[in-house]
């Protein structure tokens, strides 16, 4: 491991945003993931006699369901813990593909220039003229709706994060003698890429990664809220919040609670990438210890 | 304004057909992939076969996707925006109506948005290494956890539900009359034609969305201003500067603050683009009857014409925000503006 | 009473018991009309003087004891508000980047207006008085130039602005810290006289600090000569330059190629200037490490400053300062490899023309013409030097050479065989024959890969099936061959200095065993020992291997001690070409004149600076 490779995994490891975003997000993957063994009643299971209960600590409360129930007396608790795995599973996997898509385009965009750059650029272009919600409804309206539909229109739209903030940090990296060198020893270009200018741009990749998850958990909340996302009885957050939002008055907590949700698990992802970002930017490092 | 300022513009506008071009080919094709019939959907249950037909030729849904687009496109051109499907009416009566009540929306979300991140910035930056900062700063975090439409859900029930003091349905209390249009933004025309009621009214109906859009934008200006004047404070000629004895005030106003304002001046450019996006939501949560408010129905309804109208408008208004930024950020960098 | 007076001023850098001393017990005096000279390589602290003054310390570092007095007032104690009142009126600063100390998005006049009202001058006299100001440190139309910003100024305009603000309150005292170093040689020239020209006219204190012995000792009256934090020697400039007595004073001296004169090798010293973590080590002289007449002594104390002539003092102890006299002029004279062979570089009338970039309205600029017609050849074991300021396309041409850049026109051809930039072949004949050696290797050395793996990267190419023994067997062999300790195989480019960075550099470009090198400023950032350094290495490698190298560089002393042929460059044109003896004992283009004459000579008795041309 390079000196600056341990540098900067101490500068992570010593920054609390990454391990605060960290914690709080292996929390929230936990949850998700021992969702059946954690949640005290299955999300679906209605109970008529039981519904808008408050929370266990108000008064009327059932510690039989700590956070209270909806509508149709469903457990808020055992929904908001499923609910994270459906935020988790189309945060992780629409960040993914958006990430593989957006930094190939922004490697090729950047190493090469020239034409390709322009094709690239221009696509970019055209992609930042929408709004990002206009551009994934629209999408869901064509594909129609569905988690996975989500998740296709998440990574059609950020690519173009991707692609715009890593081609410009490739295009600085190009420029550095060292990737000249290396087609001077011989390297082929796809060599010289892989070997040269994505480890470079690596520390970049990864804290984009992060604040996309975050992105990607509220727009599946955006888009089932609008019941454009999963099946309208699925515990999913967004479903959570619009179903609450007619009993706003009487039960507040119905929205409070999914809003906690997102809160937290967007909250660990932007604090995860921001502290990424601030102990991995080689300007911000240099800038700090010079003050 | 400068004579390369227009220059910009008249570019910018330039520009921008051939991506509207692209803008709306790509809505269209989109559209087509739609699995189901919306003119299936928008009949009559008793319905023939041989009404649909009827209907589809109508619409010109029986044609190849290219020739729709073209003749879309050729209508488009001359003032026929078509009709909608779902409310049977002329998409562009719908959008004359929705769209300036949506620019007033962004218009005082930005103003907003700008003021209070321009402030907390400065704050930010005047705490430096103090406890104020970092508050501040993790303040910034949990704002940027909560998207724009969670926030007008909050702010409704805390404003709206709680303490009821501000109104959160639609866009006037019930039961004013409207005034004669002049310009079509409401704003504008009660204050033409002093109607204050209907001013305040309107007023009191825009703080809340407009809040919820603008602490979707203040925190990401706070950060941007806060560093870029981190980073001027440490250039050169802040040193010299200080080196030739001009106070600390002088030098942050005169030399760091017209340095730094020009990252934040992008900031806003893209950010205020992303603002219109944030108002889908934000209007159909309180009723604000806009162009979101008209999105969210027509995707519901699958009503495609009015939706590809209406995310073209989107795509205008956004490169729209886009040249007006570059202008002010041209007005604002010498460099550019002498080259 | 002097103007400034340093009184044992200990600077030390951070906190606790043996913290190191930046600076230890600087003493000095600059009277009013006189210009001191600070001289040392970097990280010998010449800079602290001006930021203790400035209170400018980096963060850690403080004033530990001793005082700095400004016409008998401390700065070390004095209140922060009556500091700020001195500066900018009775103590002026010169900046090293003059493009970056003026603010870019405000017009010269305004940010001379501003400094003028700081310095109490009524608002309706700033304009007239600031183009007055300009006009003096011979600016061309200053009112125009009141209304233009700095990017629309040379480096050379922003300086002499910055010293015509410096100079606008008649300070007391003036600080010019590496005033220029950032310019082009000939511009290098017309700043240093102007400042002596308005230092003299104003009687103003000047503190002079530079790296470059040769400069101060024409610049200024008295030296004063650091290493790593000590005052090795100090004198009067001409009894320093003509007799340096400390040992480092004379290897700096010897490190420095002449312009004129016997070529001699230049005497190198081991290893570089120790870095400030090292310095609580070294318990006694901190040269005594590199030190070619070092006795066990010295390591254990710090030897006084003894005198040994009128006014003039060194930090050493005596039968040090008689050997060292032996030591330095046993220097062998320089050979030269006169066996040209093969002829391994041919260029023919190569051009390389760049279209102008888009504006923000999409116009596009007119371009340039980087390179113009130029023609070079270079066989095996021949040193050529290209010589030429910035802008003069002497690193495009090395681009176009590598193959990292297409030529617009012209022809290259390696071992008579045409190569064109980018097709599959002519890399091959490229690879094969030549590499190069980047100018800074901060750049070119990749931070994630370590030593081993820079200097054979090569052979990770396709078509080089090596086994990791016989890699490191080969990275073995090319570290000794550049005079590298095998131990550092592990390290990665942070942890080495600058001229282990500079040796890995051209290791790496040695592993495919080249016939040419083409090497781009490779020493411009390096202090002088370690320069020299690295050219001896260069012409060792010619002797062991019969190497050629295309040279590129600004410093006309360097290319002489190097090359056997020369060519000068100016604005993509090649103004003169020749055998190096010949161009510059009797240079005929204007340019190579100007150049030659840009450089401080030996020669005390000849005038320099220049006279100024406006500009």
């Amino acid at each position: 491991m390079s000196p600056r490779t341990r540098a900067a995994l101490l500068r992570c490891a010593r920054n609390p945003r990454v391990m605060a975003g960290l914690l709080l997000a292996l929390a929230v993957i936990v949850v998700a993931l021992g969702a059946p063994w954690i949640a005290p009643h299955d999300p679906q299971e209605q109970d008529l006699l039981n519904t808008l209960l408050p929370p266990m600590w108000s008064a009327g409360g059932d510690p039989a369901f700590p956070l209270g129930t909806d509508t149709l007396g469903r457990c808020i608790l055992s929904r908001l813990i499923y609910g994270a795995r459906v935020a988790l599973y189309v945060a992780f996997v629409a960040a993914t593909g958006a990430m593989l898509l957006g930094t190939v385009l922004a490697l090729i965009s950047g190493y090469f220039g020239g034409w390709v750059d322009w094709i690239i650029g221009r696509l970019v272009d055209i992609w930042m003229a929408f709004p990002p919600v206009i551009l994934a409804l629209i999408l869901l309206v064509g594909m129609g709706a569905g988690v996975n539909k989500v998740i296709l229109a998440i990574v059609l739209i950020g690519w173009t994060r991707f692609c715009r903030v890593i081609r410009s940090e490739v295009i600085v990296v190009r420029r550095r003698d060292y990737v000249a060198a290396a087609r001077l020893a011989g390297f082929t270009h796809v060599q010289t890429i892989v070997k040269e200018v994505l480890p470079a741009v690596l520390p970049l990749v990864i804290t984009l990664f992060s604040l996309e998850m975050g992105i990607a958990v509220i727009v599946e909340a955006i888009m089932s809220f609008v019941g454009l996302s999963v099946e309208p009885d699925v515990a999913a957050w967004g479903v959570m919040i619009a179903d609450a939002r007619t009993t706003m008055n009487q039960a507040p907590w119905g929205v409070v609670m999914p809003v906690a949700a997102i809160f937290a698990t967007v909250l660990a992802f932007n604090l995860l990438g921001d502290g990424l970002r601030r102990a991995l930017d080689p300007r911000l490092v240099t800038s700090r210890e010079s003050l | 304004m400068s004579r390369i300022a227009l220059q910009l513009l008249f570019r910018r506008v330039l520009l921008a057909i051939p991506i509207l071009l692209c803008v709306s080919a790509l809505v269209f094709v989109i559209l087509r992939l739609l699995p189901a019939d919306p003119v299936a959907m928008s009949l009559p249950p008793g319905a023939t076969a041989e009404d649909l037909a009827k209907l589809r030729q109508a619409f010109g849904l029986d044609r190849s996707i290219p020739e729709q687009y073209l003749i879309w496109l050729g209508k488009l051109l001359t003032g026929d925006f078509g009709g909608s499907i779902y409310f049977r009416r002329p998409v562009l009566d719908l959008v004359s109506k929705a769209l300036p009540a949506t620019i007033e929306l962004v218009f005082l979300g930005l103003v907003l948005g700008v003021a209070l991140g321009v402030a907390g910035g400065l704050a930010m930056f005047a705490w430096r290494g103090r406890a104020g900062e970092q508050v501040l700063d993790l303040g910034t975090s949990g704002l940027m956890a909560i998207p724009e439409f969670l926030w007008a859900i909050l702010l409704i029930l805390v404003f709206g539900v709680a303490l009821p003091i501000l109104p959160f349905i639609g866009r006037l209390s019930p039961g004013l009359s409207l005034p004669p249009p002049v310009t079509g933004f409401l704003l504008l025309d009660s204050a033409i034609t002093l109607r204050l009621d209907v001013l305040g009214s309107a007023l009191r109906h825009m703080v809340l969305p407009a809040t919820a859009l603008a602490i979707g934008l203040a925190p990401l200006v706070m950060r941007v201003l806060r560093s870029s004047l981190m980073e001027v404070i440490q250039e050169d000629y802040i040193t010299q500067a200080r080196l030739r004895g001009i106070p600390e005030h002088t030098i942050l106003v005169r030399h760091a603050l017209k340095n730094a304002a020009l990252p934040t001046i992008s900031l806003i450019g893209v950010q205020g683009g992303f603002m219109f996006g944030g108002t889908v939501l934000v209007e159909m949560i309180f009723a604000f009857p806009g162009m979101g408010n008209l999105m969210v129905d027509a995707v519901r309804n699958h009503d495609l014409p009015v939706i590809q109208v209406v995310g073209l408008v989107y795509c205008v208004l956004v490169l729209a925000i886009n040249a007006v930024v570059d202008v002010v950020y041209l007005m604002a960098n010498p460099k550019l503006r002498t080259a | 009473m002097a103007t400034l007076e340093a009184r044992g001023l200990t600077v030390t850098a951070g906190r606790g018991e043996n913290v190191p001393k930046v600076l230890r017990e600087l003493s000095f005096t600059v009277e009013r009309g006189q210009v001191l000279g600070l001289v040392g390589e970097s990280g010998a602290g010449k800079s602290m003087i001006g930021r203790v003054i400035g209170r400018s310390l980096p963060t850690g570092f403080r004033v530990a004891s001793g005082s700095l007095l400004f016409e008998g007032q401390d700065l070390v104690g004095l209140p922060a508000d009556r500091l700020t009142g001195l500066l900018g009126d009775r103590i002026a600063f010169i900046p090293q980047e003059p493009l970056t100390a003026l603010n870019p998005v405000l017009t010269i006049g305004a940010q001379f207006g501003e400094h003028l009202e700081r310095i109490g001058v009524p608002r309706g006299e700033r304009r007239a008085r600031a183009a007055a100001a300009l006009k003096d440190v011979r600016l061309r139309d200053p009112d125009a130039l009141l209304d233009l910003y700095p990017f629309q100024l040379s480096g050379g305009m922003c300086q002499r602005v910055l010293i015509a603000m410096a100079f606008a309150s008649e300070p007391a005292l003036i600080v010019a810290d590496e005033p220029t170093t950032a310019l082009d040689v000939s511009t290098q020239a017309t700043v240093v006289q102007i400042i002596r020209r308005m230092q003299r006219d104003h009687g103003t204190a000047l503190l002079f600090i530079t790296h470059d012995l040769r400069l101060a000792s024409r610049v200024c009256d008295d030296l004063l000569v650091l290493y790593a934090g000590d005052v090795v020697e100090r004198g009067p400039a001409a009894d320093v330059s003509a007799a340096p007595r400390h040992p480092y004073t004379r290897a700096l001296q010897a490190a420095n190629p002449p312009l004129a004169g016997t070529d001699r090798r230049l005497v190198t010293l081991p290893d570089q200037m120790p870095g400030i973590s090292r310095f609580t080590a070294l318990h006694g002289c901190r040269f005594a490490p590199r030190c070619p007449v070092a006795d066990p002594t010295c390591a254990t104390a710090v030897p006084p400053l003894e005198p040994v002539g009128t006014r003039h003092v060194v930090r050493c102890v005596g039968e040090c300062l008689a050997k060292a006299a032996e030591a330095t002029v046993a220097a062998p004279a320089l050979v030269r490899g006169d066996a040209r062979g093969e002829t391994v570089l041919t260029v023919e009338g190569v051009s390389k023309h760049y279209p102008g970039k888009r504006d923000w309205l999409g116009r596009r600029g007119p371009g340039a013409d980087a390179v113009k017609g130029a023609d070079v050849t270079v066989a095996a074991g021949e040193f050529v030097g290209v010589v030429g300021e910035s802008g003069s396309g002497k690193s495009t041409l090395a681009k176009l050479v590598m193959g990292l850049e297409e030529p617009t026109s012209g022809r290259i051809a390696i071992d008579g065989k045409p190569v064109i930039a980018n097709d599959p072949a002519s890399r091959e004949i490229r690879l094969g024959a030549l590499q190069m050696v980047f100018q800074d290797p901060q750049s070119a050395l990749n931070p994630r890969r370590p030593v081993e793996r820079l200097v054979t990267q090569s052979l990770e190419a396709p078509h080089h099936a090596t086994t990791e023994a016989e890699r490191l067997a080969r990275a073995r062999s090319l570290m000794l061959e550049t005079g590298l300790s095998p131990d550092l195989l592990d390290r990665y480019p942070s942890q080495l200095s600058g001229g282990q960075k500079q040796r890995v550099n051209i290791a790496r470009a040695l592993c495919v065993t080249p016939r040419l090198l083409v090497a781009d400023e490779i020493v411009s950032g390096l202090d002088v020992s370690v320069q020299a350094q690295i050219l001896n290495l260069l012409l060792d490698l010619r002797a062991a291997r019969g190497i050629g190298l295309l040279f590129i560089s600004h410093d006309l002393a360097v290319v002489r001690y190097l090359c056997d042929r020369v060519m000068v460059m100016k604005n993509g044109d090649v103004v003169e070409a020749g055998p190096t003896e010949e161009v510059f004992s009797n240079p005929r283009h204007p340019y190579t004149r100007a150049l030659m004459a840009a450089v401080p000579p030996e020669d005390p008795t000849v005038p320099w600076p220049p006279e100024v041309v406006e500009s």
